[in-house]
């Protein structure tokens, strides 16, 4: 993409960095926070994880080589951010991602910023018995609607293992879904 | 029109190219359409949190926090402010030197362990070995040699204040 490849360019330049990084804060933040927000669930935290995740993209534009996508590169970024914010979250209280999980998903109750009705609440357990990547997978294609090719990119999978991992997930979910 | 050389029936050109590609898009199809799994998830974020949260990142890299403050019309009062500064860094970096210097022993041992328990190092046993110095001891001088009673009271001699106070019985070594 040219325009990509512009902003690349001008994020690289001294001169030009504050305006490009801005431009970039402003087509990213969106998708970059609900694809935080649907690993980390709570926004306070979801929050925390968009600002170090540009503050790292920041710090690291020089290094960016090109050989991948912006965006997928920021989406690697994010979900790295995310997957270790968790893992401190958990050693900080010392219990197993499990447990983090399933208590993640027990606070959504009383979210202020969480609306969702039962079933919602339910598909939430649900995702939370799912592996991450499988979980990340399946996020990124029923909610974020993300083509496979750039799934692909971002989680440096094939396209076919994506598939069946994404119809993996869709199974199991729904089968979460129709028990009692 | 392509003919199986085994049968005689027939498939329209280039079926079997694209038929991975049309059944992966009808199974989607099916899943969306008739999936009991809720197309929103719930989640909902503060009123203008958007709007908020760039002016939040820029001014945390950039340092530019949405208004664009002009530096030049403000020189002549930077000049001013750094003198000020620099008095003030003089005469209290004089008179609290002695008292307020933090080491590291003035670090709570709590803090320390909070580091390592929240930030993941990672350091393998060689790494630890390699920061470890070893400079005054050979590792193998402990391990392979005994250490005969001379070394041990000259050892003693040398980092003891006062020899007696261990009550060595001195009739074994003259």
């Amino acid at each position: 993409m040219i325009a990509e490849e512009a902003l690349v360019k001008e994020l690289k330049q001294k001169e030009s960095r504050a305006k490009a990084f801005e431009v970039l804060v402003n087509t990213y933040k969106e998708r970059l926070y609900w694809h935080i927000r649907r690993i980390v669930l709570d926004h306070d935290d979801t929050d925390d994880v968009l600002q170090n995740t540009f503050i790292k993209v920041y710090k690291n534009i020089d290094g960016f080589k090109g050989e991948s996508k912006l965006y997928s590169w920021l989406y690697r970024i994010a979900t790295n951010e995310s997957l270790t914010f968790l893992k401190q979250k958990s050693k900080k209280a010392d219990i197993s991602d499990e447990e983090l999980k399933n208590r993640m998903v027990e606070n959504l109750q009383s979210d202020v910023y969480f609306e969702g009705d039962e079933i919602q609440l339910k598909l939430q357990k649900a995702l939370a018995t799912l592996p991450d990547k499988q979980k990340l997978v399946f996020t990124m294609k029923y909610f974020q609607e993300m083509k496979y090719e750039d799934i692909s990119e971002v989680l440096e999978t094939s396209v076919g293992a994506l598939k069946a991992s994404y119809h993996l997930a869709v199974k199991k979910i729904e089968s979460y879904l129709k028990e009692d | 029109m392509k003919k199986d050389k085994k049968n005689s029936f027939n498939t329209p050109e280039g079926y079997f190219e694209n038929f991975n590609e049309r059944l992966m898009g009808r199974i989607e199809k099916e899943v969306h359409s008739e999936s009991i799994i809720p197309k929103s998830d719930g989640f909902s974020i503060p009123e203008n949190y958007f709007d908020e949260i760039t002016p939040k990142i820029m001014s945390k890299t950039t340092g530019e926090g949405g208004k664009v403050i002009q530096l030049k019309s403000y020189r002549t009062f930077y000049y001013g402010a750094a003198a000020v500064a620099a008095v003030f860094v003089l005469v209290f970096g004089l008179n609290w030197k002695s008292t307020t210097t933090v080491a590291f022993d003035d670090l709570a041992n709590a803090e320390i362990d909070a580091y390592f328990e929240s930030n993941e190092l990672d350091i393998n046993t060689y790494e630890l070995a390699e920061l470890i110095s070893l400079d005054n001891v050979e590792l193998n001088d402990v391990l392979e040699q005994d250490l005969d009673a001379e070394n041990i009271l000259e050892y003693l001699d040398e980092t003891v204040d006062d020899i007696d106070e261990l009550n060595l019985d001195y009739s074994d070594y003259e």
